[in-house]
């Protein structure tokens, strides 16, 4: 009994044919709704609101009096009986069971030795450029030594986030548009440049490695969607399992109505230990 | 049972993990066979609950745990059920096949066995609604709002069903002798 719990003013006609609007008056249910009480309280599913009107209905109705003992009865007769047992289905059943993903797993590694690769051609750049300045052709504040320690930067930090991303596979999604814009800006530029003679077929080439992770990131990534899709409001209705989880009933099309919570806890708890016994 | 353990269970044999998934099939084999032998029959149950896990592999990878996994399953199960019961009326009849543990009609037995017996009959002679409802929360011991999520009702409608098969099972049971209850269901 929760005497918290407001006392509720009976909007569920529709679950609850045969129960009158008015409850406080007490001795107001009928059988049907009486019983229906009964059963709920012999599985602790009763609801303390109607606890009154149904003592009251008891005291004036000794069918639901007889009813409520024999209901009582069957409930132990059904608890108590032997717990008929199925055959052993796990070695019949294992094959159906999802295998590891092979090939998500070689394209993270492969992806990690992308990122590793990137950060050896970020840090031979690097290594390479220190110091070399001559302070000659300046382009947008900065002399060509320095627009190369930018572009070593920005391969060292490429490389990390492959290298991360193999790793934190969560996060790779989230990398994927950084990636994307950076590829297909450099994508077009060194067509251009490469057209126009601002640069070697080499240098070119090796923003490959840079294409390679991108495309091994999609597919990690979408490997990871498929496995494990994270929150979702509803499962849906799909043609091949029609598995429906915490859809509306389809009878009726009406909402599921809020549970009632009320004894829920205590009442699980009862069942539980029930079980295990 | 720990539904806790079950999902947790289940969402690692999603990912892969074999031994995660025989754990799931363990945890939750006998409810589900049980289930299947009263929506269906006994003679089928085991291959009801083969082709029950089957398609639950088959779908574990849209599995998001949010309801409990083994909410999740026992409704595969009811699913696979009620196939099987579309695809028995389909085909012409064909003789009920006669489970190890039926009873020969007309046998005398006393006691609880006699009456568990004739309980069976009669919760295997109630309406399938009511049925469903009565096996979810009695046998198998789910919560009214577990077994609201398995049929995909609200929970006073399983309030009403479990207390009209309760209804009809003290009818069935207060016939005066057990035999007459269990003779009207062959």
């Amino acid at each position: 009994m929760n005497p918290d719990r407001p006392r509720r003013v009976v909007p569920l006609a529709g679950n609850r044919r045969g129960l009158p609007d008015d409850l406080t008056g007490m001795g107001l249910l009928d059988c049907a709704a009486c019983r229906e009480e009964l059963s709920a309280e012999l599985d602790g599913e009763g609801d303390p609101a109607l606890r009154y009107a149904v003592a009251a209905h008891l005291t004036g109705c000794p069918a639901c009096t007889h009813w409520r003992e024999q209901a009582a009865v069957v409930t132990r007769l059904t608890r108590t009986g032997p717990a008929e047992a199925g055959p052993d289905l796990v070695a019949r059943v294992l094959p159906a069971a999802p295998r590891p993903s092979r090939r998500r797993a070689a394209a993270r590694l492969a992806l990690a030795a992308v990122g590793v690769v990137q950060i050896l051609l970020g840090v031979a750049a690097l290594v390479g450029l220190i110091g070399h300045g001559d302070g000659s052709a300046m382009l947008g504040g900065a002399d060509m030594a320095h627009m190369g320690h930018e572009t070593a930067a920005w391969n060292l930090a490429l490389g990390a986030a492959f290298l991360a991303g193999a790793w934190w596979t969560r996060h790779l999604a989230g990398l994927l548009p950084v990636l994307g814009v950076f590829i297909v800006a450099l994508a077009v530029l060194s067509g251009l440049d490469l057209a126009a003679g601002r640069v070697e077929p080499d240098r070119v080439a090796s923003h490959g490695v840079l294409l390679v992770g991108f495309v091994l990131a999609v597919a990690v990534a979408r490997g990871r969607a498929r496995h494990d899709p994270g929150p979702a409001p509803r499962a849906v209705r799909t043609p091949d399992d029609a598995v429906v989880v915490d859809t509306p009933p389809a009878e009726t099309g009406r909402p599921v109505p809020p549970r009632r919570n009320g004894l829920g806890p205590v009442a699980r708890e009862r069942r539980r230990g029930r079980e295990v016994a | 049972m720990d539904d806790a353990v079950i999902t947790a269970a289940a969402l690692a044999a999603r990912d892969g993990d074999r031994a995660a998934a025989a754990r799931f099939v363990e945890l939750t084999q006998q409810q589900v066979w049980r289930l299947l032998a009263h929506l269906a029959d006994r003679g089928s149950a085991a291959d009801l609950a083969q082709e029950t896990y089957e398609r639950a592999f088959g779908a574990l990878r849209r599995y998001r745990a949010e309801s409990p996994a083994r909410t999740w399953l026992l409704a595969i199960a009811r699913h696979v059920a009620a196939d099987h019961l579309r695809r028995r009326a389909r085909r012409p009849v064909a003789p009920a096949p006669v489970a190890d543990a039926d009873e020969p009609v007309g046998v005398v037995r006393s006691g609880d066995v006699a009456e568990g017996i004739a309980l069976r009959l009669a919760v295997d002679a109630l309406t399938a609604d009511r049925r469903e409802a009565f096996v979810l929360t009695q046998l198998l011991g789910l919560g009214y709002a577990e077994a609201a999520e398995v049929l995909g009702c609200p929970v006073g409608t399983i309030r009403s069903r479990v207390a009209r098969a309760r209804a009809d099972l003290v009818d069935a049971l207060e016939q005066p002798s057990a035999g007459e209850a269990a003779t009207r269901e062959p």
